[in-house]
């Protein structure tokens, strides 16, 4: 908080948001058992939330004092639109994980989110995550035997045919 | 001899030989590209390792650890760029060496330069470790409990613009470490009424989130940024200049153990004060500091990579992390049942001798891969970001699904990731949240624990810390911590150069 006079773009409301959500956790930790004793499950949490509530305090008073506003833009420098897409696209991601599977699913976050990033070149971004693709599988799903929801992907079936081709058709 | 034999174990086991080179080589890599760091590695790793055995889990995490310190400093060199914070200081007289065409041959010095940092640091381990978890044992829930606190407060402290963030963010960690029963009474705690908080948030979750998804978020500012080619010619150094440096690099490793041993510090305030020792007492360096000093190049190398054993000490013989890469390998302790702290070496020595020789391992290995494969090295350096971002962003999906195969934890993952993002881009340091999420058992436990033998008397409890030379010496600390936000203490800082720290 020294030096620094000038705040940026959004940086008074996402302090004053941790302020709000630190006073509603410390109301929540009373909740937990008061102040019945120094022993309780209670008593920690409340007095991290009472440091937080008083620190987020200070923080959100420094914040309105510095008068002047630097020239960030909020949408461009603190969360430009690559950044909300990207965040959509992972939320997306997320969402379709378990009714998809993995496979469909990381090719489509992958092909969409190279090519936007990199604006254009389809054929490009197609090849680099089908084999981004292949060798997170290779080394994720078959090497660290990570189980991610196969979705409407036949994976196992798969598997066991390529099973059977290396292990003699047991 | 038993110890000998546990030391052994990665030496003499074709896999976990494996592992460990795996490890160290991955590290190196994902040390060096910028916008991949160490603590987001260990994190994502953390996911997938989590069904496996302790012994080969630890072996790759270890690699990973000391060959990530290392690779930092080949992108501070080539492209002025420090791939991890550990490397700032390398920067400084590493990229005009670059500059003057000497890539290669300030490669390869730092290279033999943090093997022998990174070897002293290893040897010290292994000599204090024993004797500090002795000591430990005498500890009382009290030092503990100070002990956490003065980790928080320190990280927060040295890392970032403020103490009153640094004390927030440690706060932040902290209150998400007691959400859900609580492990003595089963009440409830912060679960404003889901049953699927009673078991807590997932640590994993929030450390992919943190160090994963927001450090990817934060790149895309920098996605339009091509890379810088480099030309590199020798790598490997002559003899002569190793024996030159190997003086100044005995002293700056010994600062280097020193710091990496003190809770809360880790190698990027080791790598300045060596920085700093190297300056004073050279007399006359050839080339002056800051345009190329192979003085100023030794001197963080060996400090950083000395610091990675000097950070084992606290970690494995209180429990208590120097940083955030050491909070999440102790994370990734408790994940295997390991539980970090002075019984560890009394119940478990096989544990420690066998982390000291997965270490030495690594370090041999980081000295291979650091005087090798330069080639391939460059060509993935230059990896566009466009690809970077998205596979990072799907390994921390995958990475948080797989440790309880739960969607949920992908949503708590991300929520953490949009939080850190916002957190990191309005001068809040990660760093604390994770060292209070990893410290939040131990504190209240501990908390509890000191209270309950006093009564619950506030004043009995201050008169054990008044009366006790340990608990007052931390309690010392812990109000010197508060004294040192004075302006006396910022000018020492900004004279460190820490005050630019990004």
């Amino acid at each position: 908080m020294h030096g620094n006079h000038i705040r940026s773009a959004g940086e008074l409301v996402f302090n004053a948001a941790l302020f709000v959500i630190s006073l509603v956790l410390l109301w929540a930790s009373y909740g937990i058992s008061g102040f019945s004793s120094l022993s309780s499950p209670g008593a920690l949490p409340m007095a991290v939330a009472f440091v937080m509530a008083v620190s987020s305090g200070l923080i959100l008073l420094d914040c309105w004092r510095k008068a002047e506003r630097d020239r960030t833009r909020f949408l461009r420098d603190i969360l430009p639109p690559a950044v909300i897409v990207m965040m959509l696209f992972i939320t997306g991601y997320a969402l379709l994980l378990v009714p998809l599977g993995f496979l469909p699913v990381s090719l489509i976050f992958l092909v969409l989110s190279i090519l936007y990033l990199r604006r254009g070149g389809v054929v490009f971004a197609v090849s680099v995550s089908l084999l981004a693709l292949i060798l997170v599988y290779i080394v994720f799903r078959l090497v660290f035997t990570v189980l991610m929801p196969a979705g409407i992907v036949p994976e196992a079936e798969f598997l066991a045919a390529i099973g059977q081709i290396f292990g003699g058709g047991q | 001899m038993q110890a000998l034999e546990y030391f052994l174990i990665p030496w003499l086991d074709l896999k976990l030989l494996f592992l460990v080179a795996a490890g160290t080589f991955a590290g190196v890599y994902v040390g060096a590209i910028p916008g991949l760091s160490v603590t987001m590695a260990v994190s994502i790793l953390i996911g997938f390792t989590f069904t496996w055995d302790v012994y080969p889990a630890l072996c790759l995490m270890v690699g990973i650890f000391m060959g990530g310190v290392y690779g930092g400093s080949r992108t501070a060199i080539l492209l002025n760029i420090p791939g991890a914070p550990s490397a700032i200081a390398t920067a400084m007289d590493g990229y005009p060496l670059a500059q003057k065409g000497l890539a290669g041959e300030a490669i390869g010095l730092s290279t033999v330069m943090s093997f022998v940092g990174g070897l002293i640091g290893i040897v010290v381990l292994a000599i204090a470790a024993p004797t500090v978890s002795e000591f430990a044992l005498v500890f009382q829930p009290r030092d503990y409990m100070l002990l956490a606190v003065l980790g928080i407060l320190l990280v927060g402290s040295l890392s970032g613009e403020s103490l009153v963030k640094g004390i927030f963010a440690g706060s932040v960690g902290l209150l998400i470490g007691t959400v859900g029963l609580d492990p003595l009474t089963a009440e409830e705690r912060f679960t404003f009424g889901f049953t699927g908080l009673w078991g807590g948030i997932s640590f994993i979750a929030v450390m992919i989130g943190m160090f994963g998804v927001s450090e990817a978020l934060m790149q895309l500012h920098h996605v339009d940024k091509a890379a810088v080619k480099q030309k590199i010619s020798r790598i490997v150094p002559n003899w002569s200049s190793i024996r030159r440096y190997l003086p100044l690099s005995l002293q700056t490793s010994s600062i280097g153990v020193l710091i990496g041993a003190l809770p809360g510090t880790g190698g990027d305030i080791a790598a300045l004060m060596a920085y700093d020792h190297a300056k004073r007492v050279t007399r006359d360096p050839e080339v002056p500091f800051g345009q190329g000093a192979k003085e100023g190049l030794v001197a963080p190398e060996t400090a950083n990579n000395a610091a990675v054993g000097g950070a084992f000490i606290p970690m494995l013989t209180l429990g208590i992390p120097g940083d955030a890469v050491t909070a999440i390998m102790i994370g990734a302790l408790y994940i295997h049942g390991l539980n970090p702290g002075p019984m560890l070496m009394i119940e478990q020595p096989q544990m420690f001798w066998f982390i000291t020789g997965a270490l030495v391992l690594a370090n041999i290995f980081m000295l291979i891969f650091g005087l090798t494969g330069i080639r391939i090295f460059t060509k993935i350096v230059e990896m566009p970001r466009a690809v970077l971002i998205p596979l990072i962003l799907l390994l921390s999906i995958v990475g948080a699904y797989a440790v309880n195969n739960s969607i949920s934890d992908v949503y708590w993952m991300l929520g953490f990731g949009v939080l850190g993002y916002f957190m990191k881009s309005y001068g809040y340091q990660l760093g604390p949240v994770i060292l209070g999420v990893i410290l939040s058992r131990l504190l209240d436990e501990n908390w509890r624990r000191a209270i309950i033998s006093e009564q619950d008397s506030i004043a009995g409890l201050f008169k054990g810390m008044l009366t006790s030379p340990l608990s007052l010496v931390l309690l010392a600390a812990v109000v010197l911590i508060f004294v040192s936000q004075t302006p006396l203490w910022r000018g020492v800082r900004g004279k460190l150069g820490l005050e630019s720290k990004p």
